[in-house]
């Protein structure tokens, strides 16, 4: 068992793949601001995730208020002003900045690890603030969440706003 | 120059073929590496293909490893395009058979050196 994420990444670092992540797949002119970290203000709305089973367990998870999913899904999809997101498009979105955010935070941490097919729901209940990093960020007035949290038995803290 | 883009994101199918379609391909989606077999048994077979790792039902490696072991499709290159980014998993898709590795994110420009690399990118792009 490797030690709690806490000691092995921290918001800066998160906050750098993220910005990577958004700049290539939402524009090249997309900043992500960040904001607060465990103590932020919680997000409502979707959350999209992937598991890193490995040394270290757990999961990256992307929340994203109501109205940022729609914009974030134009963006990444290029759509025009009249076009409308569907359900699915924007559901597939998140699952997919998941999918990115957490390969590339597996790569940082001890492996060999495996990466899950990203899931979406409501934001997954966490384990102990040790091994918890949430990374709080707004992109164009859009509040969003990146949380590193490890697998507990009995996970019992969310941050972020039930759906 | 036809491309066969396969992954399970619709969003990344659209990225991917997007970028590949500004470089002068045709291009086809798939979901997964199943699917794909599918277009290339009924006879459209590309020259390259731009495969994600993780996918449903059948997985990138899976795909990679069925398309090398029909001699009728060594034509097709190979490009893993995914976020599998371990130095062990980048040798493992190499060994059985692909033939680049882009990690993503990517950029277009990142796809296109990687065409020029294999000598794949179309001498006139489309404006």
């Amino acid at each position: 068992m490797s030690a709690p994420i806490t000691h092995l990444l921290d918001g800066e670092t998160v906050t750098a793949v993220a910005g990577e992540v958004w700049s290539a797949l939402v524009g090249e002119e997309e900043y992500l601001v960040p904001g607060y970290g465990l103590d932020g203000p919680p997000v409502a709305g979707p959350s999209a995730w992937v598991t890193v089973t490995g040394p270290w367990n757990g999961l990256v998870v992307l929340t994203c208020d109501q109205a940022g999913t729609a914009d974030l899904t134009r963006s990444v999809l290029q759509m025009r002003a009249d076009e409308e997101a569907t359900e699915e498009d924007v559901d597939d979105v998140l699952r997919e900045l998941a999918n990115i955010l957490g390969g590339n935070v597996k790569s940082l941490l001890p492996g060999p690890s495996v990466l899950g097919l990203p899931e979406t729901g409501a934001a997954p209940l966490r384990a102990s603030d040790e091994d918890t990093c949430r990374v709080a960020a707004s992109w164009r007035g859009h509040h969003l969440a990146i949380t590193i949290q490890g697998a507990t038995e009995a996970p019992v803290f969310t941050t972020e706003v039930p759906l | 120059m036809r491309a066969l883009v396969i992954d399970d994101s619709r969003a990344m199918r659209r990225i991917v073929a997007s970028i590949l379609e500004g470089f002068g391909y045709e291009t086809r989606p798939a979901g997964h590496g199943r699917e794909a077999l599918d277009v290339l048994e009924e006879g459209w077979v590309p020259d390259l293909a731009c495969i994600d790792w993780n996918m449903p039902v059948m997985d990138g490696l899976q795909f990679v490893s069925a398309v090398r072991a029909v001699p009728a499709w060594r034509s097709v290159t190979l490009m893993m395009v995914t976020t599998e980014s371990e130095h062990g998993q980048i040798v493992k898709a190499l060994a059985a058979g692909a033939h680049e590795y882009v990690i993503k994110p990517f950029t277009a420009d990142a796809i296109g050196d990687k065409l020029a690399l294999l000598g794949l990118l179309p001498t006139e792009v489309p404006a």
